[in-house]
């Protein structure tokens, strides 16, 4: 046991930089290069380094099965109607969000929610990826 | 002959195809089969983004001030080639999955063992 | 409203098969696939009255303009396609309703019905697009999901077939990537209708390329439809499969990717181009091939679903003989033909999987004197077999028959033989079935009259699939004059 004491110690620092990192990533999807896959995948990447630095229980505590399915299911849902709905909208003439200034955080109108919505989809799902495979039950 | 030295992007890509290519054919073993999927589809990707280089002209990113269009290079090949990249490794990882459950069921990823083991169980 | 049924279709399939992923109980997961399907086949009705009033639809998402946005161009041809695939999948829903627990276990069976669903949103989608890219993406989705359904049942022959089928379909992929970078390197356009605009007038500079390109396509579509010499995942894949995925994929799935190539053929590039090229006489030649090696192999088998996957093989065959021709008659009646042929084959992979089901064995041999125990199913059969072999008014005869028409037409007489051929090797593998099923005393006897009997409503879906391939048949004079490209 005293032979990961190092990594957990190293491990409470760095995660929560890295999980940080992931979301700038995704944020800025439309500002500079990133956007939804790419930051998902590094979110992803937090998460199987947590389940290897202290197991398997500390994850399923904080990420269970359930949750994570749930999280995928409902950010689909909802990319699929804000999708309709802005394929859709030439038509019938239906309001568009606001674009907002050129360079801030909160403007081009729909491209923020949709890469949150991925960046949630590829995390969740790089994770049960890599926990079907470590666990040998595919 | 400078064609091929000029273009060089395309001919490192097409080099890079073959190699990729061989990897899957000749090689017995799953894994290095799968290796040799993902070097064909990176080969394509470097194909298709290198269309995109124009020599002189800066990254297809606004740092400051718009310089005007013609001072970036073409941006669409890379925004598809997002697409294919994500294609790829959603491929790599079925296919993984599918060599775990081969070899609970043969313990080998030999694959001309595999074959060889046919006829036996027809279940 | 209704200009815009295309993309509401696909929409409304990928959400509904999303919510599926939520819900446990499988029985609400059944109703809500089946009332979906439905909902998208009433849609698919109204769409086909639009067009056949207005001759073409296009509607271009994203914005109004084709060159930033992705067009959907949907002429009688895609609407008519269209409407015949979503039939083609409410008949199989139907009958997944009762038969499958038999072959997938409990806990799997929502993925059937999800993965179902983004399969046929793909397949639409390959068909109704006029943007190459998307057309690409579309492809990738529907690949992927059909090694899914494949894999539903978790033997040993299940897992060798779909690693087969996915490494060659990643194959065809790049291939088809490859070339669509090669004609943006050329045109700098990717749809469709604007290609063909500019490289009618440019292709005399790069023939060299355009010749590359073509191969490319024919090559990388052609591994995914089972082309002659590169069809040999398609036995595997399609008799290990569960019964209503190894009808989906034999009916269905194959079928987009040479319509892909139509489209690619005739539409971005056009007949001129094409014809002046020696690519068509390359596709003739392996669709010949096709034919007559598809029936060949069928002839062989000994498992039931394995003959009837080969038979497949030789269908594809008609379908690229029809495309080589390079006429405008010739890839009307290889339209014909796709919708033809996928109410058949789905009917009698349905039947072979209730043969199965109820004699217990795969074999062909352990199918003798199973008429007088199940009458009805093995007249179904019997007339999809008629179709197959090609007895007038069955949708199979026509496309024979307009195909020798064709031939003549162009000027290649002896093609007539090879069309000849395939019929009466048709004939020699799909009758031994009917015949030692009705007849013969030796077959007969012990076998009690209709003691497998299966009750009429759960036979419903196939007769009606069977009743529309009789339609088809009828009105194919008026449906040939409706298709172009």
């Amino acid at each position: 046991m005293n032979k990961d004491i190092i990594l957990k110690e190293v491990g409470k620092i760095i995660i929560p930089l890295v999980q940080l990192f992931g979301i700038y990533v995704i944020i800025n999807g439309h500002l500079s290069p990133g956007g939804g896959f790419s930051g998902g995948t590094v979110l992803g990447t937090s998460l199987i380094i947590m389940h290897l630095i202290y197991g398997e229980d500390l994850v399923r505590s904080i990420y269970s099965r359930k949750k994570l399915l749930v999280g995928i299911s409902s950010s689909l849902i909802f990319y699929t109607i804000i999708k309709g709905y802005s394929f859709l909208s030439y038509e019938l003439e239906l309001p568009h969000p606001p674009l907002g200034n050129f360079g801030s955080i909160l403007s081009a109108g729909f491209i923020l929610p949709l890469n949150i919505a991925v960046g949630i989809v590829v995390a969740c799902v790089f994770y049960i990826i890599f926990s079907i495979f470590i666990k040998d039950e595919v | 002959m400078d064609i091929i030295l000029t273009n060089y992007f395309e001919t490192g890509a097409v080099i890079l195809f073959g190699v990729g290519f061989a990897t899957l054919m000749l090689h017995r073993n799953l894994i290095k089969k799968i290796i040799g999927m993902n070097i064909m589809d990176t080969a394509i990707f470097l194909f298709f983004i290198a269309k995109g280089y124009i020599k002189g002209k800066d990254a297809p990113i606004i740092i400051n001030s718009f310089k005007g269009v013609d001072s970036y290079i073409n941006p669409i090949p890379s925004a598809l080639m997002l697409t294919g990249i994500v294609v790829a490794v959603t491929t790599t990882a079925f296919a993984l999955a599918l060599t775990i459950k081969l070899y609970n069921h043969y313990q080998t990823v030999d694959l001309e063992v595999i074959l060889r083991m046919r006829g036996e169980n027809n279940d | 409203m209704i200009n815009y049924i295309p993309i509401i279709n696909i929409l409304i399939l990928i959400l509904f098969s999303f919510v599926m992923m939520l819900i446990k109980k499988n029985n609400i997961v059944k109703f809500i696939s089946l009332a979906s399907n439905v909902f998208i086949f009433l849609l698919s009705i109204l769409l086909v009255k639009k067009v056949l009033i207005e001759e073409v639809i296009t509607l271009s998402i994203g914005n109004p303009s084709n060159l930033l946005g992705i067009e959907f161009y949907v002429g009688k041809s895609e609407a008519l396609v269209g409407l015949v695939f979503t039939f083609v999948m409410v008949m199989i829903l139907w009958y997944s309703k009762f038969n499958l627990e038999k072959e997938v276990e409990e806990n799997r069976l929502s993925f059937f019905y999800i993965l179902i669903n983004i399969l046929l949103a793909s397949l639409l989608g390959v068909i109704y697009t006029n943007d190459l890219f998307n057309s690409y993406v579309f492809i990738e989705v529907s690949t992927l999901s059909a090694c899914g359904i494949i894999i539903l049942k978790d033997k040993k022959e299940n897992i060798k077939a779909t690693v087969k089928y996915l490494i060659m379909s990643t194959i065809g992929s790049g291939l088809v990537l490859m070339a669509i970078a090669y004609i943006y390197s050329i045109t700098g356009h990717l749809n469709i209708s604007n290609i063909h605009e500019i490289i009618i007038n440019n292709y005399q500079f790069h023939r060299n390329a355009v010749l590359i390109i073509l191969g490319l396509f024919t090559v990388g579509l052609g591994i995914k439809s089972a082309v002659f010499p590169l069809h040999s995942w398609l036995p595997d894949a399609h008799s290990s499969a569960p019964t209503p995925a190894s009808a989906a994929l034999s009916a269905l799935v194959i079928k987009v990717y040479v319509f892909m190539l139509m489209k690619v053929l005739f539409r971005m590039f056009s007949y001129e181009i094409v014809n002046s090229f020696i690519i068509m006489d390359i596709i003739l030649l392996l669709g010949s091939m096709g034919m007559i090696f598809g029936s060949i192999m069928a002839i062989m088998q000994k498992e039931l679903k394995r003959m009837v996957a080969y038979s497949s093989v030789a269908q594809m065959g008609y379908i690229v003989f029809g495309i080589g021709l390079g006429t405008i008659s010739g890839t009307a009646i290889a339209i014909y033909h796709i919708i033809g042929h996928a109410v058949t084959k789905s009917s009698l992979f349905l039947i072979s999987g209730l043969f199965i089901k109820k004699t217990g064995s795969k074999k062909i041999e352990d199918l003798k004197g199973i008429g007088r125990e199940m009458p009805f199913t093995l007249g179904l059969f019997t007339l999809g077999a008629f179709s197959m072999v090609g007895i007038p008014i069955l949708p199979g005869f026509i496309s024979k028959w307009y195909l020798s028409l064709t031939c003549i037409e162009v000027g290649r007489v002896p093609l007539i033989l090879i069309i000849l051929a395939s019929s009466l090797l048709n004939l020699l593998y799909y009758f031994p079935i009917v015949i030692n099923g009705y007849f013969g005393n030796e077959n007969l006897e012990g076998k009690i009259y209709k003691s497998k009997k299966i009750p009429f409503v759960r036979l419903l879906p196939i007769f009606l699939l069977v009743l529309s391939m009789i339609v088809i048949g009828g009105m194919s004079y008026n449906l040939i004059g409706l298709f172009s490209i």
